[in-house]
């Protein structure tokens, strides 16, 4: 039976050094530039046409700029806009990594926590800075519950602090872990209808279910990604 | 499966910023073990935090009492 972690391995494509640091081209940059690709040209050649009745690839682009726009427009509110290109760069990136994922004999960029910490680490630093670009010191103040007593200031604002620093990992963490469990169950229940010879059909049925769910995570982590990003985003702007 | 990989990913969050946060305190300030010990059981508080949002339902907002004003709008 195949080794169902070894679809998560790395393997440079080309060898790169530079300064003594490992920056090889690998297969996991690879699909990277694959998902980037893809999604550029998704969306440039869909909306080519410009047409006032969209066809089937327009309204595609239609749906997915909707879906983001109006996200922000929900979570963040009005002022929300001018961060438009950068949540949905991310929504697109997560989707076509999760995606791409599905595809057999490709690798899920996903589904390794340097790339979703790496993306996760980007939002909170960027948030926190926005914060206190518009607010100041002020910003700190919501770490403090309106209404608690002065002296319970010593304890609840390091825990409120940690439980903010916390966000970041904790969310790269969810998204990583449901694609590689995920991943995981495929393979091994892939395994086993090979094992099993004519029995394998049992399995066999219950993939085809896993499949559909898989799909299903794929879109709802690439969903619960960006809409943290929104809320985030929400409250660096607005602090009440 | 989702709620219980969210539920156990924010015990271990919160409980290893923590420490860490101690850990690199005590060695800037050269209080070891103290300041560890401190942040362990501070990070704890906010995982169990982390988790009350989550089971209720709130959201991600900083500070607990916006995440509760914005589930009652």
């Amino acid at each position: 039976m195949a080794n169902p972690v070894e679809q998560f391995k790395i393997e440079p494509i080309v060898p790169l050094e530079i300064g003594g640091v490992n920056v090889s081209f690998t297969n996991s940059s690879l699909f990277m530039v694959v998902a980037v690709v893809l999604a550029t040209a998704f969306l440039t050649l869909s909306v080519k046409g410009r047409a006032l009745v969209p066809g089937r690839w327009q309204s595609m682009a239609e749906l997915m700029y909707e879906f983001v726009a109006n996200m922000i427009r929900d979570n963040v509110g009005t002022e929300g806009r001018k961060y438009f290109p950068f949540v949905f760069t991310l929504f697109m990136f997560v989707l076509f990594g999760n995606l791409l994922g599905m595809i057999p004999y490709t690798f899920t960029y996903t589904s390794h926590i340097a790339v979703t910490f790496g993306l996760a680490i980007v939002i909170f630093i960027g948030v926190t800075i926005i914060g206190f670009a518009r607010h100041g010191t002020h910003y700190l103040r919501m770490f403090f519950p309106h209404g608690a007593p002065l002296a319970t200031a010593i304890i609840l604002v390091p825990i409120e602090l940690i439980s903010y620093c916390s966000r970041p990992f904790s969310l790269a963490i969810r998204l990583f872990a449901n694609m590689t469990v995920g991943h995981i169950i495929l393979k091994v229940m892939a395994g086993f209808i090979i094992m099993l010879g004519i029995a394998g059909i049992a399995p066999m049925v219950f993939l085809g279910g896993v499949t559909v769910l898989e799909f299903g995570i794929a879109l709802l982590q690439a969903y619960v990604f960006t809409i943290l990003t929104c809320i985030y985003l929400h409250d660096a702007i607005h602090m009440h | 499966m989702g709620m219980g990989i969210r539920v156990g990913v924010e015990l271990i969050a919160g409980i290893a910023v923590g420490s860490l946060i101690g850990y690199g305190l005590d060695r800037w300030l050269g209080t070891k073990p103290w300041l560890l010990l401190v942040f362990f059981f501070l990070g704890a508080a906010a995982s169990v935090l982390n988790i009350y949002r989550a089971v209720h339902g709130l959201d991600d907002s900083v500070g607990l009492g916006q995440a509760q004003r914005r589930k009652r709008k």
